[in-house]
């Protein structure tokens, strides 16, 4: 880790672990091949994959032959979404999903309501949760997919998957979930759960980047459309010769997230708290999202007064996320947030803090020192009753 | 390494905000335009500026552009205000062109400043 910056940045990409680049490295020098290949090499690079298949498959408890190799989460969810919505076109046009998805799933939607599908955008309670009842009350005779996001990215919201599958399956419409920001960090069990089709990536927990998965369960009429052609691998439904080294890294990284995802879980959530403790008595202060029950590592806040682009300069050496893009000619605030009810200023000033395995309590201390004494300076600077 | 969208004398200003702040008996003028709000000070004596203070709500390179005025001025006649261009400021600090407008509530909080002590009746700039 380089001492020059403290990384919050967790929600945004995590650091390879060690052991998976080693692993990758080995896999560069031993399983080279293709794997479609049938001669020894190419059957070496097959069993590597089939590994890797087993590993995330054994997070997930889900069966290795239901997943889909990608390229990442942005991949897997256009995959699931744009394939599953013209699989199932002869049956209805009309699909679910929420504005608080990432935009890797929106833009998708947008694409197909241009396609001449209709999309109902369900909105969140005011912590960013949709009410199971909500999805059922907007279900309609033509509807034949929902897509509903984990863990929110920006606030860390988590949505009850459980009763919001339940909702799909007892009306025969298929389930999407956008896992980026779950897979490898929350108790995951596709055995149990109502999903359908679930997106996610390797860069997210601790693997490389440019790998990801779509899980497709194994049930009648759940299937999806390929975005590519050419080449018959993964039964044609993304072709394509597999990275074996990346899918190693991504096998490895899912074996050592499931043996230690609670301990993980537990040191997020008092990282967390103690970050909070430090904070919350900053007046004019809030949380965005669900300060009581969701992910533990984000902590997504905002105060009203203070402007965003100085708050993140203050902040610095600590990388983390803000709600606005306000040094980018496009200055636009969180689409989340707005969606949450926040105003304009609210979101801009938003701040996303997000904490993983490697960070300390030292650097949580520091941190929400540096977030509080900025504030204070900027509150000093400015006119009185500034904004 | 990407670019720094921060220029080496923006981080430096903004580090050191030495100017920021009030003063006893001070001519004032104050605007709030563009999403930016900024109050500047001046203490005077005889058509010089002895001190200038700045307050400002926005984004680094407005709060960097108020100090730089402010560190520019003083000493200055303070007739030099109503001549002060926006543009000058973004050159020398690297501000991109998209901060214009917010610039150039500065340079109409200047110029007011400037008429405020000056008492001439020259109309604002647009």
């Amino acid at each position: 880790m380089k001492t020059d910056i403290i990384y919050l940045d967790y929600a945004a990409s995590t650091p390879v672990d060690e052991r998976v680049a080693d692993r990758m490295l080995e896999c560069r020098a031993s399983a080279y091949a293709n794997p479609s290949s049938n001669h020894l090499a190419g059957r070496r690079s097959r069993d590597t994959i089939e590994t890797a298949a087993a590993q995330l498959g054994a997070l997930l408890n889900a069966d290795p032959r239901t997943l889909i190799w990608t390229s990442g989460a942005t991949e897997s969810d256009n995959l699931a979404i744009a394939g599953a919505a013209r699989y199932r076109a002869p049956r209805g046009k009309h699909l679910i999903t929420m504005p608080t998805e990432h935009k890797a799933v929106t833009d998708v939607f947008r694409m197909l309501e241009k396609q001449d599908f209709e999309v109902t955008w369900l909105e969140p309670d005011e912590r960013g949760r949709l009410d199971p009842a909500v999805l059922e009350a907007a279900l309609r005779r033509d509807t034949q997919l929902a897509s509903i996001m984990f863990v929110n990215n920006e606030t860390g919201v988590i949505q009850d998957i459980e009763a919001l599958g339940n909702v799909c399956r007892a009306n025969d419409v298929l389930f999407h979930v956008d896992a980026a920001q779950a897979v490898g960090k929350v108790p995951i069990d596709l055995s149990v759960l109502p999903v359908d089709l679930m997106s996610l990536t390797g860069h997210k927990f601790y693997g490389p980047k440019g790998i990801g998965a779509l899980y497709i369960a194994d049930r009648p009429a759940c299937y999806v459309e390929p975005l590519f052609f050419g080449g018959g691998q993964q039964r044609r439904i993304r072709p394509g010769t597999l990275p074996s080294d990346l899918i190693a890294g991504l096998g490895l990284a899912s074996e050592i997230a499931a043996g230690r995802l609670h301990d993980d879980l537990a040191h997020l959530a008092t990282l967390r708290a103690s970050f909070w403790n430090r904070i919350r008595d900053i007046d004019g202060l809030f949380v965005n999202g669900d300060p009581d029950s969701g992910f533990p590592g984000i902590l997504n806040v905002s105060v009203s007064d203070i402007e965003g682009e100085s708050l993140l300069l203050s902040l610095e050496p600590l990388c983390v996320a803000t709600g606005s893009a306000c040094n980018s000619q496009a200055q636009e605030p969180s689409y989340v947030l707005r969606a949450l009810g926040r105003s304009d200023l609210e979101a801009q000033s938003s701040i996303r803090f997000s904490f993983g395995r490697h960070t300390t309590a030292e650097e949580v201390v520091f941190a929400a020192g540096r977030y509080a004494k900025s504030i204070e300076r900027l509150r000093e600077l400015a006119p009185g009753d500034a904004a | 390494m990407s670019e720094d969208p921060y220029s080496a004398q923006i981080r430096e200003l903004f580090a050191d905000l030495s100017h920021a702040g009030d003063l006893d008996d001070a001519t004032c003028a104050e605007l709030e335009e563009q999403g930016v709000r900024i109050r500047l000070a001046a203490t005077h004596r005889e058509g010089c500026l002895q001190a200038l203070r700045f307050r400002a709500w926005g984004c680094p390179h407005v709060l960097v552009a108020c100090e730089a005025v402010c560190r520019e001025y003083e000493g200055r006649a303070a007739a030099d205000l109503e001549q002060f261009r926006a543009s000058e400021i973004m050159g020398i600090l690297s501000i991109p062109v998209e901060k214009t407008g917010r610039i150039l509530v500065i340079e109409d909080t200047v110029r007011l400043l400037g008429r405020s002590i000056c008492g001439s009746s020259v109309p604002p700039v647009s």
